[in-house]
Parts: C-alpha cells; sequence; structure tokens
C-alpha cells in the first residue's frame, strides 16, 4: 500500500464514527442547540422577536426579574413542588415495590395491584390535570368523602384557596409520578440475589434491619439516579399546573415554568421570558452535571 | 461445637416432589462430613433444611441436643457459607466479617478485636478496608469464612464454597478449608458435587441420591467397598467400570471372553454362589486394568479390548477402550461423562504404555479387585 493510500484509509477510518452520529448531531444541533443559543440571545436583547433591531440590554432582565417578588416566590414553589414530588414519588415507590415484591402478597393479587399501580403513569398530563380538578372541586368527591368522615367541616377550594392550591397541585404530581420509581425499584429489588438476605437471616437481621443494611443499600445507585432524573423533570413542569391553577391563585401555585410562560406569552415580554428560562437552563445544567458525574463516578 | 442428628427427615415440595426422603445422619461434634451427590440429588435442600431456611416437612432436626424444627435460623447457632458467599457489595471486608455482630448489637471496641483475630487467622488483616469487589476468588471466598467464624457457631455449613474458583485455587482452599476445620474443631457439614472434595477433605462422606442416603462411610471405605453400583459408579474420577455378566461356575462369561474367578472372591461374598447360571454385574475401577505388555510379570488374566482414545495427562494416560460386554449404568448422570459414544470402558494406564488410538490389545485385570452387584437390585454382593 502506497504512503498516500494508507493516509486516506486512516482518514476514512477516523472520520467513520463522526459520519455515523452525524444525522443525531444535526438534529440535536437544529432542535435544541440552536433554540437554547437563540434564547440566551434574546436574554440579553431590549425586545426581543418583537423589533427586528432589538438593542444590547446587558444584564438588564436579568436584574428585572431578580428583582421581582413573584420570581423569587416562583423559584420557592418550584423548589418545594419539585422537593416533595421527589420524595413522595421515591417513598411511595418504595413502598409499592416492597409489597409487590413481597412473598407474602398472593401472586393473582400482585398482579392485580401492578397492573392498578402503574395506570397513573399511563395517563397524559392534561388528563391527570382533568381528573384532579374533577376530584378537588368544591362539590367534588374527596371534599364529599372527607365531610363524611369528618375531617373538614366545610367544602374546601383545594385549588382555588392560597393556603391549599400548591399543595394541592403538588398531591396530583406526587400520584402522577411515583410509577416510576416503583417499577425502577422493583426491578432493582428483584435484581438482589436471594443469599444476601437468606444469610442475614442466618446472622439474626429483623426486616427492620435487612431493609436499612441490605435493600436500601442494594437500591443506591437506582435511587440517586431516578431522583436526579425526577429532579430534573419536575422542575420544568408545566402542563399540570396550568391547567389545574394556571400558577394562582394570586400566584400561590406560580412555578417557574409558569412565570416564564406569562412573561412570554401574557406580557410579551420576550426579552425577560427568555432571562428567566435561561435560569431554569442553568439549574438545570446544574442537576445534569451532576447526574453525569455521579454516573461517570460509577 | 455440638452434634448436629437428623432422624426421618423429609422434604416434600407444593407439587409432590419429594426431595428428600426419611434422612437419617448423625454428624458427631467436630466431626467434618461432606454430603455429596450428583445435581439434584438433595443436598444443598438437606443443608439448607438444617441451617433453617427451608421448612421440614416432617422429621426431627437436633443440634446439640436442641430439637431446632421449628426455630428460625438466627436461633439454631449455626453459621453458612454460601456459594456465591453472599457478601454485601456496599460493606468492606471489615464490616461484612462484623455484620452478625453489629446486628446483634455488640460494641464497636468488642467487634473490632473479634474481627481482627479472625482477620489474622484468615490473613485478610491488609484487606478489612477493601470492598468485595476488589478481592480475589479466594480473598473473597475467606471473608465468607470469616463472617461464619465470627459468630462462633456450633456447626459450620458450607454449599458447595469452592466451586466458583478456578482449578488451582479450589486445590488450595480444599487444604486451607480443611485444617481450619481441624484448627477450629467445630462440627461442619460441607456440600458439594465434587467427589475430589469429598473424598480429600471429609472424615466421613454421606452420598445423596434422589433424596435418599446411599451410604454415610469414611472416604477409604467409601471407595473400597460401595454398597451399591451407584456409590462404586459415583466415587471414583473415572469412574469404576460396571458390565454385565454371566457367572458360570467359578467364570463370568460376557460376550467372546471369560474370566476365572478365584475362590477368594467366593470366600469374601458368601452371596455370589447363589448369582450361578445367572446374569451379575461387576464392577472394576479403571486403575486395576492393566496395558497386559506392561504387566507379563503379574501374571493377570486378560482379555480382548479396542483403544477408541488416549488422554495423555502426563503422569498417566487414561485410555477408553472398547470390550465385548455390556455397560452398566450406575444411575449418576455424570459417569456418563467418562464414556465416550465409542467406548464402555476407561482404564488408567502406566505413561510407558505404547498404546494408540485404533489399536487392538490385551487389557490385563485385576480380578481381585472386582465388586460385585446384583444386577437387579444394584446392591453389592
Amino acid at each position: 500500500m502506497t504512503r498516500q493510500k494508507r493516509s486516506h484509509h486512516r482518514l476514512k477510518r477516523a472520520a467513520a464514527p463522526y459520519l455515523y452520529l452525524s444525522p443525531s448531531l444535526l438534529i440535536i444541533g437544529l432542535l435544541m442547540l440552536l433554540p437554547m443559543v437563540t434564547v440566551i440571545g434574546y436574554s440579553f436583547q431590549n425586545s426581543a422577536v418583537l423589533r427586528r433591531d432589538p438593542s444590547f440590554a446587558g444584564l438588564k432582565h436579568y436584574h428585572a426579574i431578580f428583582a421581582d417578588p413573584v420570581f423569587w416566590a416562583s423559584l420557592w414553589h418550584t423548589l418545594y413542588f419539585t422537593c416533595m414530588s421527589v420524595i413522595f414519588h421515591m417513598t411511595i415507590g418504595m413502598v409499592f415495590a416492597l409489597m409487590l415484591n413481597s412473598d407474602r402478597i398472593n401472586p393473582t393479587l400482585r398482579n392485580i395491584l401492578r397492573v392498578l399501580y402503574i395506570l397513573p403513569w399511563l395517563f397524559t398530563a392534561v388528563i391527570i390535570a382533568v381528573i384532579w380538578r374533577l376530584l378537588l372541586e368544591p362539590n367534588g368527591v374527596v371534599n364529599s368523602v372527607l365531610m363524611q368522615m369528618g375531617i373538614i367541616g366545610s367544602k374546601v377550594e383545594w385549588f382555588s384557596s392560597t393556603a391549599t392550591a400548591l399543595h394541592a397541585v403538588t398531591f396530583a404530581n406526587i400520584w402522577a409520578g411515583y410509577p416510576l420509581f416503583m417499577v425502577s425499584l422493583l426491578a432493582g429489588l428483584q435484581g438482589i440475589p436471594k443469599d444476601f438476605y437468606e444469610a442475614a437471616d442466618i446472622d439474626g437481621a429483623k426486616a427492620y434491619q435487612k431493609l436499612i443494611f441490605i435493600t436500601i443499600p442494594q437500591l443506591m445507585p437506582i435511587i440517586i439516579s431516578i431522583s436526579l432524573l425526577d429532579f430534573i423533570w419536575t422542575m420544568q413542569v408545566f402542563p399540570l399546573i396550568w391547567i389545574t391553577t394556571g400558577g394562582g391563585p394570586i400566584y400561590s401555585t406560580e412555578v417557574l415554568s409558569t412565570y416564564t410562560y406569562k412573561l412570554a406569552f401574557s406580557s410579551y415580554n420576550l426579552s425577560q421570558a427568555s432571562a428567566s428560562a435561561v435560569v431554569i437552563l442553568l439549574i438545570s445544567l446544574g442537576l445534569t452535571l451532576f447526574y453525569i458525574r455521579y454516573q461517570k463516578a460509577r | 461445637m455440638a452434634e448436629v442428628i437428623l432422624e426421618n427427615i423429609c422434604k416434600t415440595y407444593g407439587n409432590n416432589f419429594r426431595a428428600i426422603d426419611q434422612l437419617n445422619l448423625s454428624v458427631e461434634d467436630g466431626e467434618f462430613l461432606i454430603l455429596v451427590g450428583p445435581s439434584g440429588c438433595g443436598k444443598s435442600t438437606a443443608l439448607r433444611m438444617i441451617a433453617g431456611l427451608e421448612d421440614i416437612t416432617s422429621g426431627s432436626l437436633r443440634i446439640g441436643g436442641v430439637d431446632v424444627v421449628d426455630m428460625p435460623p438466627k436461633d439454631r447457632d449455626i453459621a453458612m457459607v454460601f456459594q456465591s458467599y453472599a457478601l454485601y457489595p456496599h460493606m468492606t471486608v471489615f464490616e461484612n466479617i462484623a455484620f452478625s455482630m453489629r446486628l446483634a448489637g455488640k460494641p464497636k471496641a468488642e467487634r473490632k478485636k473479634r474481627v481482627d483475630e479472625i482477620a489474622k487467622t484468615l490473613q485478610l488483616t491488609s484487606l478489612l478496608d477493601s470492598k468485595p469487589a476488589n478481592l480475589s476468588g479466594g480473598q473473597r471466598q475467606r471473608v465468607a469464612m470469616g463472617r461464619a467464624m465470627v459468630r462462633e457457631p456450633a456447626a459450620f455449613l458450607m454449599d458447595e464454597p469452592l466451586s466458583n474458583l478456578d482449578a488451582k485455587l479450589r486445590v488450595q482452599m480444599r487444604a486451607e478449608i480443611t485444617s481450619l476445620q481441624k484448627q477450629l474443631g467445630v462440627t461442619t457439614i460441607y456440600v458439594t458435587h465434587d467427589q475430589i472434595e469429598a473424598m480429600t477433605m471429609g472424615d466421613r462422606v454421606a452420598v445423596l441420591k434422589g433424596g435418599v442416603l446411599q451410604q454415610v462411610d469414611t472416604p477409604k471405605r467409601l471407595y473400597e467397598s460401595p454398597v451399591n453400583a451407584f456409590v462404586a459408579g459415583f466415587i471414583g474420577s473415572p469412574s469404576m467400570n460396571l458390565f454385565e455378566a454371566t457367572l458360570t461356575g467359578d467364570e463370568l462369561m460376557s460376550g467372546t471372553f471369560a474370566i476365572r474367578l478365584q475362590e477368594a472372591a467366593f470366600v469374601r461374598r458368601p452371596g455370589l454362589r447363589s448369582f450361578a447360571g445367572r446374569k451379575v454385574v461387576f464392577g472394576i475401577r479403571p486403575e486395576d486394568l492393566y496395558d497386559s505388555s506392561l504387566e507379563s510379570g503379574r501374571k493377570y488374566q486378560t482379555i480382548p479390548a479396542k483403544v477408541t482414545s488416549i488422554e495423555e495427562l502426563g503422569s498417566e494416560h487414561i485410555v477408553h477402550l472398547n470390550i465385548d460386554a455390556v455397560r452398566v449404568d450406575s444411575g449418576d448422570p455424570d459417569a456418563v461423562d467418562d464414556f465416550g459414544l465409542a467406548s464402555n470402558a476407561v482404564a488408567r494406564f502406566e505413561p510407558i504404555s505404547a498404546v494408540h488410538s485404533g489399536s487392538e490389545i490385551r487389557l490385563a485385570l485385576d480380578d481381585a479387585k472386582f465388586h460385585f452387584f446384583d444386577p437387579e437390585t444394584h446392591l453389592a454382593i
């Protein structure tokens, strides 16, 4: 083989992986990177999109949103909504997974429960929002049951009261999201060798000790991975809140996604909306980097 | 330390499959007993019943004089070494060994002292902070032993603990476990399907087949005086050659050859005469068959045989042969591997033997070493 032919062959070999990747890189570039960069650009412009020749605004829009108390309320609501959702997704998912993995439950019942427990996952956010709006209506089933049980004295306006609205949307999101944890943890539980529990039985471990010393440490990689992913996804939840409360009443359920949406499409302040979107992007990016680092460390 | 006594132990599963049938076994205080048998014979089930990991359908089990049938595993005062070692991957070697003490709420200082002692015995001191994933197979095996030792149990139960190791390490660990057991003097029940482990490690060996105990004896007696054709075929590698022949007077007749039996064979086995004129199963171990060209001095009887293949192992030749006789199946599923499709006998020749594949030879046999079995019941005569 001549030297020219050899270097041509080497070049082809080096280029091959990039050629294989090029279609997906092109799509990601067009559909993700381009809009992201454009939005970042908008956040530094005055009257972005609305004017043909927008002027450079520097950090003006960032100053504006950081000075806006609604932004801080939204950030707090987002954190509350996300943290509570992730914690309860994990707890409920774990309890149900342990239940479905237990030999003590009749296999037929176990199969029925498995289908029932996974149901919320099959619904889209819009359907979940509609279901919970109907259930939590002042004249809805929840109020009627709670009143009959004597837990509440009068009808509660779950989505319309500033005291309960954030808890109500969080509750609906918890209901909708635990199956992901349940399914992942169940798969993890089924992968824990039986020998571990038998060895612990011989060593005299009680049920709670087996949970603490064997089950949870064995599931830890799944718990951390799914929690981080759930955190990233829940932070960006929009349709559930938009359809149930629209961020209200009086901003009590305003989260970063609804805050940004309103800035963009209610106030047509696309520059400030872009700045708010960049803040969401930075928080998500931080969590994603954390997730990637964790995955690499494993 | 304690004796372990199993009386009429039975295990029947939900589908009426009887895994263990009327198992009677007495393991003395400090004894090293091996439970051996082919796959699916019930040896692991028996061990798991002693550990309390499987319910006992009927029968009595006493450890140290205490009836433990209804006791949970933790109260039986036993420790178990699993085939997979069952080491917790998220814990260090120290934490793994100290786990039972931690569960029992023993103070940290006491835990450390005891684990250090054990680590010293097992040469694990430098590895106490390592995780199991960073250990070699042999080291993991020792940690599993340490975890069992830390509890100072009345009995050790070991379920094929060497089966995950490579051949060389297995030999080393065999010796280590044997000497450790002697040093500690703890009653040990050890399950294996490897009859080399069975023969080299235990004080006594219990052979199981299909959930039924066949024979319990010292390795030497098991080898020399098997009670039936199954034990004869199972113990020894390669397996004993078993053939069908007709006993006519003092001769064993099979196909084109006849072997004259010495008077001593009948004196040792008075029952053998009653098989005169009938079929009988005779067995001979591969090391009692010789290349006649090397054995002219010993005046053994010879029979014709055709060499089908040879495995040259350096120290000996394993020679696969075909002789004019009907081979008898001992009932050991693993024994089939010793015979090829074209051969029905295996001999162990000295490496100076010049026989080669395809050659017709005269096979010398030491008829004083014959074993005889009833063709109907397969029991030793």
